[in-house]
């Protein structure tokens, strides 16, 4: 379960207008290419890239989608033409993309307002939020409290099953023990009773 | 009887036994010496028996006929939905065509469904007639056999015929699967209303049934799930039909599938942990039932160590006690000292 990418585009009239003209604009990007190799990291840098333009271009606003492409899923948020894009393999689950793609946007709204609207170049410097929440969600249940309550409730469940186990291993041995213990009981008695049978029985010798 | 298409092998011979019958009557009155009254019953003791055999009889007839009808409409049924298969193959052309093979096929449904619960209980009470009629005791061995036989062959052959309309009704959830399917592929929109009937369907049409009074209930149910399916499938066959649509009249219907389907994996996701955590409080109660079982074992043993340990000390006390008296048994042994000498003594007065 891995992000490889997270971008964030400026995806402002982009549907109505010239196409050449109207490209989202990369606003923040962060990228992990370290799966390939030294001489394609470029050009999977690149690819990235464009895959974002075009997604973005194509996400309505106020819409959530998400495109297969080849190994990857990339999912896009658009809210208010600011639009989030995550590159992400096919175990990843959905609903954790689109929570982490709005905390993204929340973090990205909070950070710079709303200056990027302004924004017509894509942005070269990368946004150290943006690479760290790369490396932090790289697991879903860190993002999504919804995916990390139910993996604990299922831990739980499963040492609960365990010891379900030790119970039942615990009951046979209390049964073992009570038998035991009667069987004790009734050796002690017949010891009782031998006892005071040769204690009365030659008074005379 | 002899109208019943089947394949039952039987032979009639209710001449003969009508014959067998005059012929009692004949050797019953000539028997019979006393008051005709008492003969009149006799005779009409017979003859209520063959009125009720002839009853028995033509019940029996009518239920034959009965399920020879019902099983050729199931098979004029089983023609239709094959027909409505192998259109769905010409797709767009006969999207107006296919709706009315539908209503047909309802409509034939829901007839045989009552035939089938008719002749059920037509059937039912031909047993108890049989029943009775075994229990009042007129007949012979033969008869009560031959009755009996009669009901079961019936009962066999409704039993096939509900199995065949079972496995009809199962085609049908698939032809209506597949098109549901197709239908998926240009509107998605239609797949949530789609979902649950076909998932309400499947388990009540895959019901087995292997005695007669238990069909009608699926299949009762079956037909109030398949009754709304029927007219909602109309709307949905219009986009199809007008399938070169604007594309962004789909993309649209596709977007607004894809936010109902992220909010729906999130009230998914919910209700699955509020579900565990149901679990994990019926675990925890189990839990809590079986350690306090357990801790009344815990207490028996308890006892019985006790017990041991009084036992234990008794028998100590005892074993002292006897220590005591083993080791401070001069006095006795100067008793036993004194005894043997008193029978030395009268050995010596005696030998000497």
């Amino acid at each position: 379960m891995r992000v490889t990418a997270l971008v964030i585009l400026n995806s402002a009239a982009s549907s109505s207008s010239s196409p050449e003209a109207a490209d989202p604009v990369v606003l923040a990007n962060a990228t992990d290419v370290s799966r390939f190799g030294y001489f394609q990291r470029f050009a999977a840098r690149e690819f990235i890239l464009f895959v974002a333009r075009t997604v973005a271009n194509r996400t309505p606003a106020g819409q959530r989608q998400s495109v297969q492409h080849e190994e990857y899923k990339v999912h896009s948020y658009n809210r208010h033409d600011l639009c989030a894009l995550a590159f992400m393999d096919d175990h990843y689950p959905v609903r954790s993309a689109f929570a982490l793609l709005n905390q993204i946007l929340d973090e990205y709204q909070k950070a710079f307002g709303e200056s990027w609207r302004g924004v017509k170049v894509d942005a070269t410097q990368p946004w150290p939020y943006l690479t760290e929440a790369l490396t932090k969600f790289q697991d879903p249940a860190e993002v999504d409290k919804l995916f990390k309550i139910q993996r604990d409730l299922d831990e739980t469940k499963i040492i609960l099953h365990k010891t379900i186990e030790n119970l039942l291993d615990r009951g046979v041995k209390l049964d073992d023990l009570v038998e035991k213990s009667s069987d004790l009981s009734a050796a002690s008695q017949m010891f009782y009773k031998q006892a005071k049978k040769t204690n009365q029985c030659c008074t005379m010798l | 009887m002899n109208s019943r298409a089947g394949q039952t092998s039987y032979r009639d011979r209710t001449h003969e036994f009508v014959k067998a019958v005059e012929n009692c009557k004949k050797s019953f009155s000539s028997t019979l010496n006393g008051p005709s009254s008492s003969t009149a019953p006799n005779l009409e003791g017979p003859k209520s028996a063959a009125s009720i055999q002839s009853e028995f009889s033509r019940r029996a007839s009518q239920i034959g006929l009965g399920i020879h009808q019902t099983s050729q409409k199931l098979a004029k049924l089983a023609k239709c939905n094959r027909e409505v298969f192998g259109s769905e193959l010409l797709v767009a052309k006969r999207t107006s065509v296919f709706d009315d093979p539908a209503i047909e096929i309802q409509e034939l449904t829901s007839v045989i469904k009552k035939d089938i619960t008719a002749l059920n209980s037509v059937v039912v009470d031909l047993q108890l007639l049989c029943n009775l009629q075994n229990e009042s005791g007129n007949m012979s061995r033969d008869t009560t056999n031959h009755s009996t036989t009669v009901v079961n062959n019936l009962k066999n052959r409704l039993m096939s015929t509900t199995k065949e309309f079972k496995e009809v009704l199962t085609m049908r959830t698939e032809n209506l699967k597949v098109h549901e399917s197709r239908r998926q592929l240009f509107s998605s929109s239609a797949s949530k209303e789609a979902a649950n009937p076909f998932l309400r369907q499947q388990p009540l049409v895959s019901k087995g049934s292997n005695e007669s009074p238990a069909p009608p209930a699926p299949w009762e149910n079956d037909s109030t799930s398949s009754s709304p399916l029927f007219p909602r499938r109309k709307p949905i066959g219009d986009p199809s039909s007008t399938q070169p649509l604007i594309p962004q009249q789909q993309q649209q219907q596709q977007m607004v599938a894809i936010q109902d389907s992220y909010m729906q994996s999130r009230a998914e996701a919910l209700q699955s942990v509020e579900s565990t955590i149901h679990e994990l409080s019926n675990i925890f109660t189990q839990l809590a039932t079986m350690v306090s079982q357990q801790g009344e074992l815990a207490i028996r043993i308890d006892e019985n160590m006790d017990d041991t340990l009084a036992n234990v000390e008794g028998a100590q006390g005892q074993l002292l006690k006897y220590l005591n008296s083993i080791s401070s048994n001069r006095w006795l042994m100067i008793k036993i000292f004194f005894v043997l000498m008193v029978f030395l003594m009268i050995f010596l007065f005696f030998v000497a």
